[in-house]
């Protein structure tokens, strides 16, 4: 791993004061199933929830870099087949599986109410975190949470399907 | 870890192509504005050419000063940003330190401060991006992309450490010491690709870079001759005349080691971020058991001097092949399974041979009348020939000189430049472009001497 890291590194140093960015396709560590979440609950339920957490990998030797600012951006589409609701999708990032969901979500969109057959896009605002000590590692976990309340009456039923997830991480890279 | 990334990525900078045209460094002013030429029959010359030792030891400028103390105003612009009495503490110097650039400290080391820059090479500063997926690992390194080497790179020199002995009637005994280095790496084909073509790392793929390094020393007891084989027409008066000179070497080499073989890491299985590389080590090494290889080699040189004009030609260590009788081989590879490096020896005792390289040099200098001086010459000291061109013109008190040459990297540089000479002193100025830095972009040079009539 060092020496994949000392070969970066070695090149980025003839970058000078260069940057480093990199710009993580987050939800290609996702299998299909993990992306793509069918829900069935109970009407009448206040809150519940559906949650899904992956490991994901960033290049080794950049755990001591000091990161400068981090851009995460997520797309989401909801379909609502029964019942009715509302659904909000939440996005956390972590570096221990145990304390994904802690915290605040770094990414966050809400679907409103919701009847059958309404289709959503779940844009949430871009998020920019900086000086963010989370991804000062080389693996992080994702974690992928679909908040669901339903309304008095049948089930709720629906699918949520996770259409973009991406992170710029750019790192102050001291260095060089 | 920041620690050792850091001196790996050191290691590796001081030998990327990027090096110093270190032959053309100098503290005289006067070469710096002539493009890197000297005119004095010392030095090079007779490091070179062994007819040198039968020519006079003089300029072949009439009027030329004695000798040169350099002005080092570099350093103190070097010694004002770094203080002398916190370089402990100066975070050029500190790996530690969360300001340690590597690329500044080798700068500094390729092109040491003593004179002043006048414009300081730009360090490429674009951003280096990696796109990220679970089976894409793609590095874009911008314009940093022209750092990487084409062809194989490395360092290489042969020095002569030591030449002492007597001379009587053109006849020199001595001994001579010798130090040969070269080491020299090429960019495997699928690392280059990956580093240069924005394509993705792959699993289960050896990324690696191709390595063959040789260093040698020893001595050479050395019996040579130079001679004036021809006068001129102005007799023993001139130096007119043909030289010749001639050394032969009976080499004994102290100590060698060869290493060759590919270095790097291999990629896991997907995804390729996944698991952790493993390195890659599998080569060869060649260390003589025994001092004391032998083999015989010599030099050779001739000057022609005809009034104004001068020219010389010199080539040393020709046929220089070292016999080491007792030589040992063993292989280095990293166990991937103990994660250790383990080394065996396929041989233990066995003969090998190593050569010295063929180091040469051609000069010319003509003194055109009106106090104008044209030289140049041609050098190579073991990896990559530099060749200066230069100029000077006197007009009583006043010098100026230009001159241009091609550097180890075969690139064009250029030298201007000029001297102000009151009684037995003078003052020589002369910038000169040089590609010392780590940086595509030639810096400036000003170079300062005091000039001793």
């Amino acid at each position: 791993m060092k020496g994949l890291a000392a070969a970066f590194l070695v090149l980025i140093a003839a970058c000078g004061r260069g940057r480093v960015i990199f710009n993580v396709d987050v939800l290609s560590f996702l299998s299909a199933s993990d992306s793509v979440k069918s829900f069935n609950v109970l009407g009448g339920i206040p809150q519940t929830d559906s949650t899904v957490s992956r490991q994901f990998f960033l290049p080794p030797g950049f755990g001591k870099s000091s990161v400068d600012s981090v851009t995460a951006t997520a797309a989401a589409a909801l379909k609502c087949t029964g019942g009715s609701g509302n659904v909000r999708f939440d996005v956390f990032f972590s570096k221990t599986q145990g304390s994904v969901f802690t915290g605040t979500p770094y990414l966050t969109a809400s679907s409103g109410p919701l009847v059958a057959g309404d289709s959503v896009q779940l844009l949430p605002p871009t998020s920019v975190s900086l000086a963010d000590t989370v991804f000062n590692t080389d693996t992080l976990w994702v974690g992928i949470r679909a908040r669901i309340a339903t309304n008095v009456g049948p089930n709720m039923t629906g699918r949520l399907r996770l259409q973009n997830l991406h992170l710029r991480i750019a790192l102050q890279d001291k260095l060089f | 870890m920041r620690t050792g990334v850091v001196a790996v990525a050191l290691a590796l900078l001081v030998l990327a192509p990027l090096r110093p045209a270190r032959a053309q460094f100098s503290f005289d002013a006067r070469r710096y504005g002539m493009g890197g030429v000297s005119l004095s029959r010392d030095g090079n010359a007779r490091r070179y050419n062994p007819a040198y030792r039968a020519v006079k030891n003089k300029n072949h400028v009439a009027g030329a000063p004695k000798f040169s103390i350099p002005v080092p105003i570099g350093l103190i612009d070097f010694f004002k940003k770094h203080p002398i009495n916190q370089l402990g503490h100066d975070p050029m110097f500190s790996p530690e330190s969360a300001a340690f650039n590597p690329a500044a400290l080798l700068n500094v080391i390729f092109n040491p401060p003593i004179f002043y820059e006048v414009k300081k090479a730009p360090t490429p500063t674009n951003d280096v991006q990696f796109t990220i997926g679970r089976n894409q690992l793609i590095v874009d390194l911008g314009a940093t992309k022209v750092l990487i080497p084409e062809q194989d790179f490395g360092l290489g020199t042969t020095s002569r450490l030591l030449d002492a002995g007597v001379s009587v009637a053109g006849f020199h005994v001595g001994v001579m010491g010798f130090l040969q280095y070269d080491v020299k790496f090429t960019l495997d084909s699928t690392l280059r690709n990956f580093l240069t073509n924005d394509s993705t790392a792959l699993p289960n793929t050896n990324y690696f870079v191709n390595t063959d390094g040789t260093a040698q020393t020893g001595f050479a007891p050395t019996v040579s001759y130079a001679g004036r084989l021809l006068r001129g027409a102005g007799g023993d008066d001139t130096d007119d005349g043909f030289y010749i000179g001639g050394a032969l070497h009976y080499y004994f080499g102290a100590t060698y080691a060869r290493g060759i073989g590919p270095a790097g890491f291999t990629t896991g299985p997907p995804p390729v971020l996944g698991s952790k590389p493993a390195p890659l080590l599998n080569g060869n090494l060649y260390t003589s058991n025994k001092p004391f290889g032998k083999g015989v080699g010599g030099d050779v040189g001739v000057v022609w001097i005809s009034g104004p004009f001068e020219v010389g030609l010199g080539a040393n260590d020709l046929g220089a092949e070292l016999t080491w009788d007792h030589t040992k081989i063993q292989r280095f590879f990293y166990n991937t399974v103990t994660n250790k490096i383990v080394d065996s020896v396929i041989v233990a005792d066995t003969t090998s041979k190593t050569k010295l390289p063929i180091t040469y040099m051609a000069n010319a200098a003509l003194q055109m009348g009106t106090g104008t001086t044209v030289g140049g010459d041609v050098l190579n000291s073991g990896r990559g020939t530099i060749i200066h061109v230069g100029v000077e013109q006197r007009t009583g008190p006043f010098a100026i000189r230009g001159g241009v040459s091609r550097d180890q990297r075969k690139k064009m540089q250029f030298g201007f430049g000029g001297g102000l000479r009151f009684g037995s002193i003078g003052l020589d100025v002369g910038l000169w472009t040089h590609s010392n830095s780590l940086s595509t972009q030639r810096a400036i040079t000003m170079a300062t001497s005091i000039s001793i009539y």
